[in-house]
């Protein structure tokens, strides 16, 4: 029994090595513009582990991931919003975005301070770090705050999904009616790059590859770990028997505030690595279907898998770029991942990651008879861990 | 104020026709049914299509959409929902994924687009739909000049209502969905065909996502994505309501729309819709279990 | 014998009130330390929910519990856990998707901070402990097995193996040995005898052989009140015990 554990181990450290292996890799193998799509893939696979980490290991499903995400893209651009030359040809010293410079009052004063009402909340992101700070600070305070709202209140399971998603459609909201200060539906585009001690980070470079994909193996280790330690287990037990792990003396909420923390700091700063590499940020994010489009990645890759929702969501991201050349392949293919996602809820509960650990799982069992335990009972565990959240 | 009123009664008429199929849906069956906006939008297309090919008004088309969008919900419940029962947030997301589907069959025209055939009606385009001469003019009452089209949507809901409450109160197949609601169980134990009842029931919320499409289709340009923002307001009015409450849901949206259309009216939609969501929130948080639900525990 | 050993929990004129219907009314009991306390009563007499009230799970609207000398009335459930109180429901509760060591392992870290939780597996005296709970609960056959694919009787026997790594000093058991077999309710009442001394335990029970098997006290709650309290003996002689379960002949 524990060298099958053991076996197991190893297989998934292989796992990790051959992904990794492959991210650092992919420059070799293709050219600037298709490393660029990737390294925004790369942002997604962020993104559905994210949403794993919440789901799958907290048990809370977040429909308003795109909330985080959001916020972290907009703290970023800001600050290379101010960096880029559109903002620095108006004569003033001092940078001013073109969009408030277009819409501003005849008489209104050409500064940053005051050219309208909410133009001052620009002022700080001069410095690009206060950006790339922020993009991880904001999302981590709002989902602090949000988090500790929602989970001292026990509210769970489809509540907080009705929460989260009111919350990012109530912020999109915000953000358009905002218009003088956030560009309202076009958002910030024609940003300056990521400058780094003189370094600029050219989008379509391969060191701007290699800066996200860094981000991301750091993100995928390091929240591997965290699922791993005491906390994480304990976090796990307050999905399985929320009101068990209260009886062990654990505050259950402080748990599940940390990890939807965690979850909505690595969506900030996936956020950030997406303006980076896609020199935009829009409404968009905060968009309904982007959210869910998170958890439907996620749902595919395996839930509970933070590897597998990570692959998930680059894999269909990517196939989705290869087919956008013809509008009419496109279309089929959102209709192919209806069908898709439909099949993974109704067989496939713990998506591609559950497939391959069931094919092993067989493997094991011909190898050596008697030695592994029938992949049926581990399907039934599977099966009530998908009822649980819904109770 | 009249007409402030009017405009937030106008604004909850259509959030209820949405709600009043999820409600049921929900309530009955503990789905969440993310493919009912693409439903509403179903009917719609309904109503395009029948009024291109069959010349038909926008009254004529609602039994029509009421069976199509039943017929695609009997066969949703029959294919999909009934192998997730127990399990919500799976419901959920299953009935994304037959939203996507249900979109993407109409943006490719059944397909057909691939051959390169087209279908007038249908297809990626927005479309839209003449509300008929008589429902057009304004009238007044009480010195206010009400739009009649709007009244008709109001009546509609009404009418609808009452109709959902009457066989849901006043009918023996109500007496089983209501069983069913409260201890599925129990009631299959009782001799109720839980499986039928469910498949109809689910036919029913779809069918009056239909007919809410085809109202939709008087005052918005029809196109393949709209449906995905209805499925947030219908959800809203419900779990505010109070699950499986029809009361609640009258209720709740009353005082969605009151909401939504005096804050449209002294600031703007956006904010009116973003103070709408601040609302729902803070229900939520307040009373998870919804303003009207059923007592007990 | 509970006065030389100090009091391991002591109810005070416990009440709640549910609008008007008092499920519990004015009840006191004093458990002594190490004792083993059986808590007797009809359908409805309240034994649960004086549970619920202990363990924090029910808010009382009169009277207090203290534990020790430390008053936990109406604090939080985890407060009340960390405190020492370890309960086991009735219908068993695990952490199925969980090995059975990684149970034992959250039962048994005994810190309840989300950050001093940072790092990884358990240190030695942690191993130690949890060995002695394997061979307390003799599943050592099944610790990496998820918990969610033991048997009703493994299940039971884990989950109290959990209030021992909590370290709990006053132990709740709501019905131990429903639905178990005979073998199993047996191996349940050899458990508890051993964790009798270290633990002060209080259990409700229906199955009288099992109550004989263990107890030693025995309270009788009736309509949320203390009816009668005393040895085994005692209790089936007690004319009040004998009126108020008339109507079902006596316990037996």
């Amino acid at each position: 029994m524990h060298a099958f554990v053991a076996d197991r181990r190893r297989l998934e450290f292989l796992a990790y090595a051959l992904f990794i292996a492959g991210v650092l890799a992919m420059p070799l193998f293709i050219d600037a513009f298709w490393l660029n799509r990737i390294a925004k893939y790369l942002v997604y696979g962020m993104l559905g582990l994210a949403i794993a980490l919440s789901w799958g290991y907290a048990g809370i499903l977040n429909l308003g991931q795109g909330l985080f995400f959001g916020f972290g893209a907009y703290m970023a651009a800001m600050s290379l919003k101010l960096q880029s030359y559109t903002s620095l040809q108006q004569g003033s010293d001092k940078p001013i975005p073109d969009f408030m410079l277009w819409n501003a009052e005849p008489n209104a004063p050409t500064d940053l301070c005051c050219i309208n009402e909410g133009s001052f909340l620009w002022l700080p992101f001069q410095a690009q770090w206060f950006g790339m700070a922020m993009a991880i600070l904001a999302p981590t305070l709002i989902a602090y705050l949000v988090g500790s709202a929602i989970f001292r209140l026990r509210i769970s399971g489809v509540y907080v999904a009705i929460i989260t998603l009111a919350l990012v459609l109530l912020t999109r909201l915000l953000i358009i009616d905002a218009q003088p200060v956030t560009n309202g539906f076009n958002g910030l585009t024609d940003l300056g790059w990521l400058t780094i001690g003189g370094f600029e980070f050219d989008p379509y470079m391969t060191q701007t590859y290699y800066l996200v994909a860094a981000g991301m193996v750091v993100v995928l280790l390091a929240t591997r770990l965290l699922v791993a330690t005491r906390a994480g287990l304990i976090l796990q037990s307050t999905r399985d028997d929320p009101n068990r792990a209260r009886y062990l003396g654990y505050n259950v909420a402080a748990y599940q505030v940390f990890f939807f923390t965690v979850s909505a700091a690595i969506a900030g700063f996936a956020g950030m690595l997406y303006v980076i590499a896609a020199e935009f940020a829009s409404p968009t994010f905060m968009d309904l279907t982007f959210s869910i489009s998170m958890v439907v990645w996620a749902a595919v890759g395996g839930r509970a898998s933070l590897l597998g929702a990570c692959i998930g969501a680059i894999l269909i991201n990517t196939i989705e770029a290869s087919v956008s050349e013809s509008e009419m392949l496109q279309e089929g293919w959102k209709l192919i991942i209806g069908f898709l996602f439909v099949l993974v809820v109704l067989f496939m509960p713990r998506g591609l990651a559950g497939l391959v650990n069931d094919m092993l799982d067989r493997i094991e069992a011909m190898l050596k008879p008697g030695a592994a335990r029938p992949p049926a009972t581990t399907k039934t565990a599977a099966a009530t861990a998908a009822e649980k959240p819904g109770e | 104020m009249a007409d402030v009123i009017f405009i937030g009664l106008s604004l909850s008429s259509i959030l209820l026709l949405i709600a009043l199929g999820l409600t049921i849906i929900y309530g009955a069956m503990g789905v969440i049914n993310m493919a009912h906006g693409e439903l509403v939008m179903i009917g719609a297309y309904t109503a395009v299509m029948t009024g291109i090919y069959l010349g038909f008004n926008l009254i004529a088309a609602l039994p029509v959409a009421f069976l199509v969008a039943g017929g695609i919900g009997f066969l949703m419940e029959r294919a999909v929902i009934r192998h997730l029962y127990g399990r919500l947030l799976d419901t959920l997301l299953a009935t994304w994924g037959i939203a996507i589907i249900l979109k993407q069959a109409i943006r490719l025209e059944f397909g057909l687009s691939f051959l390169d055939i087209h279908i007038d009606g249908l297809g990626t385009g927005l479309q839209n739909v003449a509300i008929p001469a008589f429902l057009n003019q304004p009238w007044s009452i009480g010195g206010i000049e009400v739009q009649s089209y709007r009244t008709f949507i109001i009546l509609l809901t009404v009418f609808l209502a009452l109709v959902t409450w009457f066989l849901m109160y006043r009918t023996s197949y109500g007496i089983q969905v209501r069983a069913i609601m409260r201890n599925a169980d129990m009631a299959a134990a009782c001799g109720i065909d839980v499986k039928k009842v469910s498949s109809l029931t689910f036919a029913y919320g779809s069918g009056l996502a239909g007919v809410a499409g085809v109202m939709m289709a008087g005052f918005k340009t029809v196109s393949p994505d709209m449906g995905s923002s209805l499925v947030v307001d219908g959800f809203l009015v419900v779990v505010v309501g109070g699950v499986g409450s029809l009361l609640g849901s009258v209720a709740s949206a009353g005082f969605l729309g009151q909401v939504n259309g005096i804050f449209a009216t002294y600031s703007n939609d956006i904010l009116a819709r973003a103070v709408v969501f601040g609302v729902v929130i803070l229900i939520i948080m307040w009373r998870p279990q919804g303003l009207f639900s059923f007592k007990g525990r | 014998m509970a006065s030389a050993k100090g009091k391991a929990l002591t109810i005070d004129g416990l009440t709640v009130d549910f609008g008007g219907f008092k499920a519990v009314d004015g009840f006191s009991m004093i458990v002594g330390d190490g004792e083993l306390r059986v808590l007797l009563g009809a359908n409805g007499a309240g034994k649960t929910t004086l549970m619920d009230l202990i363990s924090g799970k029910t808010r009382s609207t009169d009277g207090s519990v203290h534990l020790y000398d430390l008053n936990i009335t109406n604090q939080e459930e985890y407060r009340i856990a960390r405190a020492g109180v370890g309960r086991k429901f009735q219908i068993p509760s695990i952490f199925r998707e969980l090995t059975v060591e990684q149970n034992l392992i959250v039962a048994g870290t005994r810190e309840p901070s989300v950050f001093r939780n940072l790092t990884f597996g358990i240190n030695r005296e942690g191993r130690r402990r949890l060995e002695d709970v394997v061979e307390l609960t003799r599943l050592g056959d099944v610790l990496d097995r998820p918990a969610g694919e033991l048997s009703h009787g493994e299940t039971q026997w884990l989950e109290l193996g959990m209030l021992v790594s909590q370290g709990a000093r006053v132990i709740l058991l709501d019905e131990p040995t429903a639905g178990m077999t005979q073998v199993e309710t047996q191996k349940t009442a050899e458990l508890i005898n051993r964790m009798k001394g270290d633990h002060t335990i209080l259990v409700v029970e229906h199955d009288m052989a099992f109550v004989r098997e263990i107890a030693s006290t025995i309270t009788v709650m009736h309509l949320g009140k203390l009816l009668a309290e005393g040895s085994m003996a005692e209790i089936e002689s007690n004319q009040a015990v004998r009126d108020a379960y008339l109507g079902s002949g006596g316990i037996h």
